[in-house]
């Protein structure tokens, strides 16, 4: 709080802003502004986080604290925005910049350096940093950010993680006041962006503050002191994580996540159990749960013996608390095989080996594991845009070794990570009927299925697919996956990039194809929507399956987890927690539901 | 994918030489080129220029370029046999001087395309940025252009494959064995391609504006390229060079 009474270094007051030339007569709280009067202020030394559904202004809210807006992009803006005391209308782009240091979302077009040095030296050259100084200042940045010794490397061949962290030491070194990121773990993993806010709490502790928009709610929660939630281009909430997330309905109702144990929290707090603020930890949950059951398991026998609740367990897991297992008929014949498959990439180290997989209609196989860990390979070597080097690999009974990529598109369906590469008609109708008319599906009968699909999903059949926003697009991409109807799915990040909402119409989407049979297969970083929609997961490290098996039993395994870098998700995390130091019937659970409905079970037994 | 312009780490002559007398030594061997006319001449030039490569270990690159070149030469050939048709004939329509204005022609090609990509992978691109403004005087924003331009080519080609893998992934036939026909389906993919490029580029600029782009003169680089002896030996090796293509 004492940050807050300090004199801001950033003041907005009635910010409006539209990318579109203000209109006759003023455009002010226009239906299309991306801005609606947005008065907030951050006090030096805050690490403010910013979330909200796509489309709800949080980049724009960045270009404002930045000065990008409305130095570089245009439109109509209303309101003062006041950066260390300057008006940012009144200064250029130059000297707000030596303020307020900003990190891009793609991080590549930052860039301009091929190695780690020069990337460096070219904001400190600029702004005419005494020479004898750069060297210093190199060092200790790199040192901050923890990178010290990639100072010679080349950029291409750093990882996501690095590059991110590269970045952020690039703009560091100019020594900004304030640093505004952009989605800096957009496409990492769950390790590598862990490391990533490491880096900006040890910056914070430097005295910058720090101003990071971002999706995943846990890490939100956890780094943050301060948390703004936007929505429709106004700012909706305002205050620490643990006050944000006490609005849980709120949230879900704008678009955005909570992180799971504060919704145990919330839940429990909605049947009168406890009070207050939610905890964000899973220790803190484990700790009031135990606060809540233990007097009372503490003074009766009535909590049965181990066994009988390891029983008990056994039939919550067949139950409401894990995905029920589709029923695949029993001998069915696996549409996707992989038998001892290998690949390496020519004049590169990546490859993978010995792949053994198979998968049964209607089943929803997660693949986890790090970046680099050949799941992406797998994925390409499942819809034929690689060949295995050795053995083979069977897609709804073809060998991907004899048919054209092209022809296996007609039983595999692929949703990629970013829509865009998709995408390449005219109008949504047309863009949506277009892999049917390459399987050979007449124009008309194509069009009829495609408009059926596209009204489905609510979208606009006539527009271009390039002017519709981000998570649009990746609904015009899924549909078009959709009215394939295919035997296999494969989904490559299908969430990453969407909001909450938008997530959960994906895999909604994809769950359904499931139950009428389609096996779905995808990669994902996000830990939550794994454990909430696959049945059977695969864990890959190294280019190698470590193992396989059922998402709570392989999440459940701590020291496979460890291995492939994984996170267990929070739900799974604290059920283990409680079943070790509380009672075995918390073992296997996987929903906060089953977590909130048997503490008050056990609250009321006691 | 290996990328033609990547820069190849190492401690040679070729390496440490100054930036600008590297675009000397690649200019000195394009201007020969195109001054001989005789065949010893022509393939001494290249074959100066794979020493040259083989020196700064820089070989690998130079074979694949050779690769996207050799095609290239080989339309070229038989379009200059079709169009030269002077001497004897030799076969079909080909004549002895419609083969021997080809072939030089094709070694020409060779000779001029060969060197820039050398020249380009012993140095950074900063370091040739950097060079240029300090000691040829151009403006850094002009340097700044094109060293940023040479950069986007690999991030593009990646973008273009990444497209391209998408669409062989819907059923479109890229992978079909006909090149006219890829063509043909490559073409539409040019307006993706252009719409995330031209975002690319706006937003490296604002990129580079926060960095104080516009704040930088001539002075303010970190490192410094003077000009040392051994650039002058090189570069007057380069004048010999040219000399001697012009006479032989």
């Amino acid at each position: 709080m004492t940050a807050r009474e300090e004199k801001p270094i950033i003041e907005m007051s009635h910010v409006t802003f539209s990318y579109d030339a203000p209109a006759e007569g003023g455009a002010e709280n226009s239906e299309d502004a991306a801005l609606r009067d947005v008065s907030l202020s951050i006090g030096a030394g805050e690490f403010v986080g910013v979330i909200g559904p796509s489309g709800a202004g949080k980049s724009t809210l960045a270009s404002v604290m930045s000065g990008a807006i409305p130095h570089h992009y245009h439109g109509a803006l209303y309101g003062a925005t006041l950066v260390d005391g300057h008006d940012t209308c009144d200064v250029t782009l130059t000297d707000i910049s030596q303020v307020v240091g900003s990190v891009l979302q793609d991080i590549d077009t930052q860039m301009v350096a091929s190695v780690v040095e020069d990337e460096m030296l070219f904001g400190l050259e600029n702004f005419g940093v005494p020479h004898d100084q750069i060297e210093g200042r190199i060092a200790q940045t790199l040192e901050t950010v923890g990178i010290s010794n990639l100072h010679e490397r080349e950029i291409a061949t750093l990882s996501g993680g690095q590059k991110q962290k590269v970045a952020i030491a690039a703009i560091l070194a100019m020594r900004p006041r304030v640093l505004v990121l952009d989605e800096p773990t957009a496409a990492l993993d769950p390790a590598s962006s862990t490391l990533v806010f490491d880096t900006l709490r040890k910056v914070r502790e430097e005295g910058v503050t720090v101003v990071v928009i971002e999706q995943k709610v846990a890490l939100l929660s956890e780094y943050c002191d301060r948390i703004l939630v936007m929505s429709k281009g106004s700012l909706v909430l305002d205050g620490t994580p643990r006050e944000v997330f006490s609005h849980g309905d709120e949230l879900r109702r704008i678009g955005v996540d909570s992180p799971r144990v504060a919704r145990v929290y919330n839940s429990l707090a909605k049947d009168g159990l406890v009070s207050g603020a939610p905890c964000l930890t899973v220790s803190e949950a484990a700790e009031v749960i135990s606060g809540l059951v233990q007097p009372a398991s503490k003074t009766s026998c009535h909590v049965a013996s181990a066994e009988e609740g390891a029983r008990e367990a056994g039939f919550r897991a067949g139950s409401k608390h894990v995905a029920t297992p589709r029923p695949h008929a029993e001998g069915a014949q696996p549409v996707v095989s992989l038998e001892d498959v290998s690949f390496a990439y020519p004049g590169r180290t990546a490859s993978v080996d010995h792949l053994d997989m198979r998968v049964y209609p209607g089943e929803v196989v997660g693949i986890v594991g790090q970046n680099g860990a050949g799941k992406t390979t797998l994925t390409k070597l499942l819809n034929g845009l690689l060949r295995p080097a050795s053995g083979t690999v069977r897609m709804a009974g073809l060998d991907t070794h004899e048919v054209p990529t092209s022809a296996i598109a007609a039983h595999c369906a692929t949703l990629f990570q970013n829509p865009d590469y998709q995408l390449c008609k005219d109008t949504v109708l047309e863009e949506v009927a277009f892999g049917l008319t390459l399987q050979g599906v007449d124009e008309r009968d194509a069009r009829e299925r495609a408009s059926a699909v596209i009204e489905h999903f609510g979208l606009p059949a006539d527009e271009a697919p390039f002017s519709l926003s981000r998570g649009q697009r990746q609904m015009v991409a899924l549909a078009s996956v959709v009215v394939m109807e295919p035997e296999v799915v494969l989904l490559d990040e299908p969430t990453s990039g969407l909001d909450y909402r938008e997530c959960m119409t994906v895999m909604d989407t994809v769950s359904k194809m499931a139950e009428r049979g389609c096996a779905v297969i995808m990669v994902c970083h996000d830990m939550e929507v794994v454990s909430d929609f696959a049945e059977r997961i695969v864990v890959m490290a190294n280019g190698r399956i470590l193992d396989r098996g059922g998402t709570l039993e392989m999440f459940s395994n701590a020291k496979l987890m460890q291995e492939a870098s994984v996170r267990a998700p929070q739900v799974i995390e604290l059920s283990e927690v409680l079943a070790r130091d509380l009672s075995p019937e918390f073992a296997g659970i996987s929903q906060v539901s089953g977590i909130v409905d048997l503490t008050e079970e056990m609250v009321r037994r006691g | 994918m290996v990328n033609v312009i990547d820069y190849v780490p190492g401690d040679t002559l070729l390496h440490r030489l100054n930036p600008v007398t590297k675009l000397g030594i690649a200019a000195a061997i394009i201007i020969a080129i195109f001054l001989a006319d005789t065949y010893p001449m022509l393939l001494g030039l290249l074959v100066l220029t794979f020493a040259l490569g083989a020196y700064a270990h820089a070989t690998s690159k130079l074979v694949s370029l050779l690769k996207l070149l050799v095609p290239l030469a080989v339309v070229m050939l038989l379009l200059q046999t079709a169009f030269v048709r002077g001497g004897a004939p030799v076969f079909a329509w080909m004549t002895t001087e419609g083969l021997v204005t080809g072939s030089k022609a094709c070694l020409r090609l060779m000779g001029v395309a060969l060197p820039l990509i050398l020249m380009l992978s012993v140095t950074k691109l900063n370091d040739l940025a950097n060079a240029c403004v300090e000691v040829l005087h151009i403006p850094y924003r002009y340097a700044f252009t094109f060293t940023t331009a040479l950069r986007f080519v690999p991030v593009f080609s990646q973008e273009m494959n990444a497209i391209m893998e998408a669409q062989t992934a819907r059923g479109v036939e890229y992978d079909t064995k006909n090149p006219i026909r890829k063509l043909q389906l490559m073409l539409p993919l040019c307006v993706p391609l252009l719409v995330s490029s031209v975002g690319k580029t706006d937003a490296t600029a604002l990129a580079a504006e926060q960095r104080g782009f516009y704040l930088r003169t001539r002075e303010s680089s970190y490192k410094r390229y003077p000009m040392v002896g051994r650039d002058v030996v090189v570069l007057v090796a380069c004048a010999a060079l040219v000399v001697a293509g012009a006479l032989l």
